[in-house]
């Protein structure tokens, strides 16, 4: 007769502090709901007061807490000051979990340096102040939000695809880097994901041949859940995934088509 | 689909805005909520009501002044049973005919553009004149009471009105402007003479020509038949005029409906409307339902530069659409920089069929080249070409309606307030057909 030995997987999440940006909704906010559902303590913020205390008032008595202000994470002094603040608030971060993006588009040049400014460069000055942090505490786990579209071609030639690669780049590089203060970097590359309020039920909507194509080439025939993929994200930032680090975990249901060595 | 707020939406103050295309809302008028029966769409009687009352009392659209441009150019087109010929004067005036020669009846023009001096009868080789008289009747000897007392082609009452000729199988109508009423004044700040035509399509649709009417009169289909313009316009908060016998309605364009929320993204319609007015999507930093004044304003400030002349629209009608029922078949979708225009033509003895014209026009900027006349495209029942996403989804419904119209488990229309037009338009049919 098999003596249970107390091995069941455990995320090992409950008490860590965790910085989420522009989380009110979709994957990032279903993040939220994880981490506060696990016993973190989550940093929240988002463009608007209203939205951001909305959020909080929903977020509120569950098994972590949740705090935050309006932030727009385009704004280095504002951005820079928010996660400071939070760190202070929560007494450290154990995580952060950076998932901001100007969207799709191939409109002018100035989308490039929208997705720069938006998906790159607040990544990076995001993990430029979490990372002494992580390393005065003795470590850290660091999960980016990228995008399949980056690993394959995929709605035509655009910032959105090639600026995320470049995170894909920054976050391997970095993990090499910061693996010696005990901090994990990892991507998560969700593909397309349906839920109300997201892009893609506007695209199921406004885009419908191209969404049911979209749909059709998914091995299991729909879409992803933020659920879905939250799960993923929960995972990789969590101890559970110790042994885990410069990774980039495609989260699609078989989407793309590439084998991955 | 669930209303989620409700939008804001500026529309200029009438009373500050005198001039230009009338803004204020009519009063609302009691109307009623009785069913409206079934049989107004379905049987060969009323059908034959409506020929004797409306189809040749009222007046009715012909084409476009630019379609027939030179003197005895013309345009044959077709209305229920009857056959109409419309021709460019020498003076540069129109007169209109019943397409028949006083011979022996025979049709001198098929549907269609032509030219004609003479139009000569292809059975014994009569002669008209453009202006309609006799130009040769071959061997008026043989002919012992003479030629005909009529001095030629059966003519019609013929008249202009923003850039279209109008004609009326009703020799007795009353003026042009008398049938149009309020509407004078509605259009004529659009200047449509301005605008090219650039499609000419018919389709011959399973319906009965007022149901293709009410696809078009109402926006309550929206959100199940067109999902795609819930990301474009303003699907519940609409101005709704009610006139004599005409009616329209003001759709605000540019924004989200209160149906949807903000994905973060700008959706595909509201990108390629920033698009067509000049402006560049990924630097548009404002909020979603703000596209709409912002795309008002820059047209506004860049008129000059793009040849556009906009002075007499208010700003409103930069974005949003004016959708017009001129009484009683043709619809319109007005806009500054284009116009749909629909007429809904019943089938000569089928209330469950009807003809469908798509004829649309676009503002030529100032300078700018105009692109030649478009052919006349015609789509036979059950053609599977697309006539464009918006009238392909309407179309997908109107036979499908027509079949269940028919049924005996149908009693009549049950309209909400959404579909007020389609109440007034049904007002306006009995009041012809009296009952």
């Amino acid at each position: 007769m098999y003596v249970a030995k107390g091995a069941s997987v455990e995320l090992g999440l409950k008490g860590k502090r965790v910085i989420v940006p522009a989380s009110t909704k979709g994957i990032l906010r279903r993040v939220v709901d994880q981490l506060i559902d696990e016993g973190c303590d989550v940093a929240i913020c988002s463009r608007s007061e209203e939205t951001v205390a909305r959020s909080l008032r929903e977020l509120s008595g569950g098994r972590g807490t949740a705090i935050g202000r309006a932030c727009d994470v385009n704004d280095k002094d504002d951005y820079e000051a928010w996660l400071e603040e939070m760190i202070e608030q929560l007494g450290g971060v154990d995580i952060f979990i950076p998932g901001v993006s100007a969207g799709g588009g191939a409109d002018s040049e100035r989308n490039w340096w929208k997705s720069f400014e938006v998906d790159v460069l607040s990544t990076v000055r995001g993990c430029e102040v979490v990372i002494p942090h992580m390393e005065e505490s003795g470590g850290g786990a660091i999960t980016f939000i990228t995008t399949t579209a980056s690993v394959e071609t995929f709605g035509g030639p655009q910032a959105y695809n090639a600026m995320k690669g470049s995170l894909l780049v920054y976050a391997k590089q970095l993990s090499q880097e910061v693996g010696k203060y005990g901090i994990r970097v990892n991507c998560v590359s969700p593909g397309p994901v349906y839920f109300a309020g997201g892009v893609w039920q506007m695209l199921k909507d406004t885009m419908a041949k191209w969404f049911a194509k979209v749909e059709k080439d998914h091995p299991l025939g729909r879409l992803g859940t933020p659920e879905e993929v939250s799960n993923c994200i929960l995972f990789l930032s969590s101890p559970a995934a110790s042994w885990v680090s410069g990774t980039n975990l495609i989260v699609d249901g078989g989407f793309t088509k590439r084998v991955q060595f | 689909m669930k209303v989620i707020r409700k939008n804001k939406i500026i529309r200029s103050d009438p009373k500050e805005n005198p001039n230009g295309t009338p803004l204020e809302k009519t009063l609302d008028i009691d109307l009623g909520t009785q069913i409206i029966p079934k049989e107004r769409y379905t049987s060969k009687e009323f059908m034959e009501k409506e020929w004797e009352t409306i189809w040749t009392k009222v007046w009715l659209l012909g084409c476009r002044e630019d379609q027939i441009p030179d003197p005895g150019d013309y345009i044959c087109t077709n209305i229920g049973r009857e056959s109409v010929l419309i021709v460019r004067q020498r003076d540069g005036g129109f007169k209109a005919f019943h397409n028949v020669c006083m011979h022996r009846g025979n049709r001198l023009a098929d549907e269609g553009l032509g030219h004609a001096e003479p139009f000569v009868c292809g059975y014994h080789g009569w002669k008209y004149d453009s202006d309609g008289s006799f130009a040769d009747i071959p061997d008026i000897e043989t002919f012992p009471q003479g030629k005909p007392p009529c001095n030629g082609l059966s003519e019609l009452p013929c008249d202009t009105w923003a850039s279209f000729v109008w004609f009326s199988l009703n020799v007795q109508v009353e003026p042009l402007e008398e049938y149009l009423g309020e509407l004078i004044g509605h259009f004529e700040p659009y200047h449509f003479e301005r605008m090219a035509m650039t499609r000419w399509v018919t389709a011959e649709w399973d319906c009965n020509w007022k149901a293709s009417v009410d696809a078009f009169a109402e926006s309550y289909h929206t959100a199940q038949t067109h999902p795609q313009l819930l990301w474009y316009l303003e699907d519940l908060d609409l101005q709704i005029d009610l006139y004599d016998r005409h009616s329209r309605y003001l759709v605000p364009f540019g924004l989200l409906s209160p149906r949807v929320e903000s994905v973060g993204e700008i959706p595909p319609p509201l990108k390629a409307m920033l698009h067509s007015a000049g402006m560049d999507p990924a630097s548009y930093e404002g909020s979603m339902n703000d596209i709409r004044v912002a795309v008002q304003q820059y047209k506004r400030e860049t008129q000059i530069e793009q040849g556009k002349d906009f002075s007499e629209l208010h700003d409103e009608q930069l974005t949003d659409d004016f959708n017009y029922l001129v009484f009683p078949n043709v619809t319109t979708n007005t806009h500054s920089d284009d116009l749909m225009l629909f007429r809904h033509r019943p089938h000569p003895d089928d209330p469950n069929k009807m003809f469908f014209d798509i004829w649309m026009f676009e503002l030529i900027p100032e300078g700018e080249e105009w692109p030649p006349l478009p052919k006349h495209d015609f789509r036979p029942a059950g053609s599977s070409r697309s006539l464009g996403i918006v009238i392909d989804q309407d179309a997908s419904n109107l036979a499908t309606v027509q079949e269940g119209m028919n049924s005996a488990g149908f009693p009549g229309l049950w309209l909400s307030d959404q579909e007020l037009r389609l109440r007034h338009f049904h007002k306006t049919i009995s009041d012809y057909v009296g009952e």
